[in-house]
């Protein structure tokens, strides 16, 4: 059998964000490589709906119980967790294991490199892109500064008041005038349509979930929608083989061993060269039916 | 229908799913038993100790008007392991075992029964309930016998 703690109030939750995610994620999954789902708007409301629902259905009280387990739920995953696997393990303590590797894995990846602060400083940006910067919507008090790195970097923080663009060295010295606007352009996207506010919620949403690699997974393949809602945003009216070239630089100018930002820039770039998809492949009607569906469902698994 | 297109393949996958998940439900406990966690009643107070791993704790005072034999024996082994035993007759008599968890619930008003260790009782409508330490166990006697009776259940529980 599973330990007691694992029907306290906490742990008990914890794990059925897990587990509804999983289910969740398994029947988004699916459904979206069913109907051809492309990148667009409807991919990321499917994203942004698997990490926030489970944290609805998972706290709905009164579920732990053995009578509801017993007599109501369609599923106990109490039985499958006490599936012995040999030597004395069960399947419960892998879930601890592979919770254990994802919270390391979010400290490593995500909880540091946003603490480690590039050294970056406002001398020496040239005059012409700071000019262009803060001549784009929102950014007029847009603080523009160099990073002395040597590789192709240009990235968008700070705060709504006070929006930042960090260019590298390397970033200057080797794209065109063209190649850096569109990329500039590309980042100001980010604070355009409430995607920064959004991104930075789901992200609080995230952490929440640091132990939850359907979270840690549906985050990323959110965050690379953004980057291609970007992407389509900077391209409007302009030739998309620019933007396209210039990733693919990026793309080439990556170590070979970072396989996730090499794997990312590619679909960018493939995104950016067959055009957006149709963008009403699922209505909002349906991803609303389909969501009630599923908060109606969920609170049965336990 | 355009505003519900693909509704019905969501449907399909997500009832899909739900059938494998109640196959699990139903199939993982046929081929690992010990995964279900009961309640599971019993038919022999020799079956207890090989379901729950302890013995069971029974009382020697059981008056005539609960009758004879215990009409239920049922052990629970999540979250904590259970035994529960219930007689009833004229009156009426269950006496939870629990190893281990938190002291169970009790009304502010409950006072040890004298001369018991361990001990809070307290009355429930018609009912007396007993709560009892007994070395790694809870035990929780919940009577319709007079009030005296509990102190000698109390007394006289002894390991099967």
């Amino acid at each position: 059998m599973i330990p007691a703690y694992w029907y306290a109030p906490l742990p008990s939750f914890l794990w059925q964000v897990v587990l509804h995610s999983s289910i969740m994620g398994i029947v988004f999954y699916a459904w979206a490589r069913h109907v051809g789902l492309p990148s667009g708007r409807s991919k990321r409301r499917l994203l942004g709906l698997l990490l926030v629902l489970p944290l609805l259905t998972a706290a709905i009280p009164g579920r732990a119980g053995l009578e509801f387990r017993e007599r109501l739920a369609w599923l106990d995953s109490g039985r499958v967790l006490a599936v012995p696997l040999g030597a004395g393990i069960r399947v419960y303590h892998v879930i601890l294991l592979v919770a254990l590797l994802m919270i390391a894995l979010t400290v490593w990846q995500e909880l540091l490199p946003a603490l480690r602060r590039p050294r970056t400083s406002p001398a020496g940006v040239p005059e012409g892109l700071a000019r262009f910067a803060r001549s784009l919507t929102g950014w007029e008090r847009c603080e523009v500064v160099m990073s002395p790195s040597a590789d192709i970097v240009l990235a968008t923080g700070g705060w709504p008041r006070r929006p930042r663009l960090m260019v590298s060295r390397g970033a200057l010295g080797q794209l065109t005038e063209d190649e850096l606007a569109i990329v500039v352009r590309h980042e100001n996207a980010h604070w355009q349509a409430g995607r920064w506010v959004r991104s930075h919620a789901l992200f609080l949403v995230r952490l929440l979930q640091c132990y939850n690699p359907v979270a840690l997974w549906s985050f990323r393949e959110y965050c690379l929608e953004v980057e291609i809602g970007c992407d389509a945003e900077a391209v409007s009216g302009r030739d998309r083989r620019l933007l396209a070239g210039t990733l693919l630089r990026i793309y080439e100018a990556t170590d070979r061993r970072d396989v996730a930002t090499r794997g990312a820039l590619r679909k960018r770039v493939d995104v950016l060269l067959d055009g957006p998809g149709p963008d009403d492949t699922l209505p909002v009607a349906t991803i609303g039916i389909a969501s009630a569906i599923l908060l109606a469902i969920l609170p049965w698994v336990v | 229908m355009g505003r519900l297109r693909g509704l019905g393949s969501f449907a399909l996958i997500a009832a899909g799913l739900l059938l494998v998940l109640r196959l699990l439900h139903v199939g993982v406990p046929l081929f690992f038993p010990d995964t279900r966690p009961g309640p599971f009643t019993l038919a022999s107070l020799d079956e207890v100790q090989r379901r729950v791993g302890f013995a069971p704790l029974v009382p020697a005072y059981r008056p005539e008007a609960l009758g004879a034999r215990p009409s239920s024996l049922t052990v629970t082994l999540s979250p904590q392991p259970t035994f529960v035993i219930v007689w009833r007759g004229e009156h009426y008599l269950s006496v939870t075992q629990r190893r281990g968890g938190a002291m169970p619930a009790h009304p502010a008003g409950s006072q040890p029964l004298p001369d018991v260790a361990d001990s809070t009782w307290w009355r429930d409508g018609s009912q007396h309930r007993l709560a009892l330490k007994r070395g790694e166990f809870w035990i929780e006697v919940e009577t319709d016998l007079p009030s005296r009776d509990l102190k000698r259940i109390a007394d006289t529980l002894t390991p099967y």
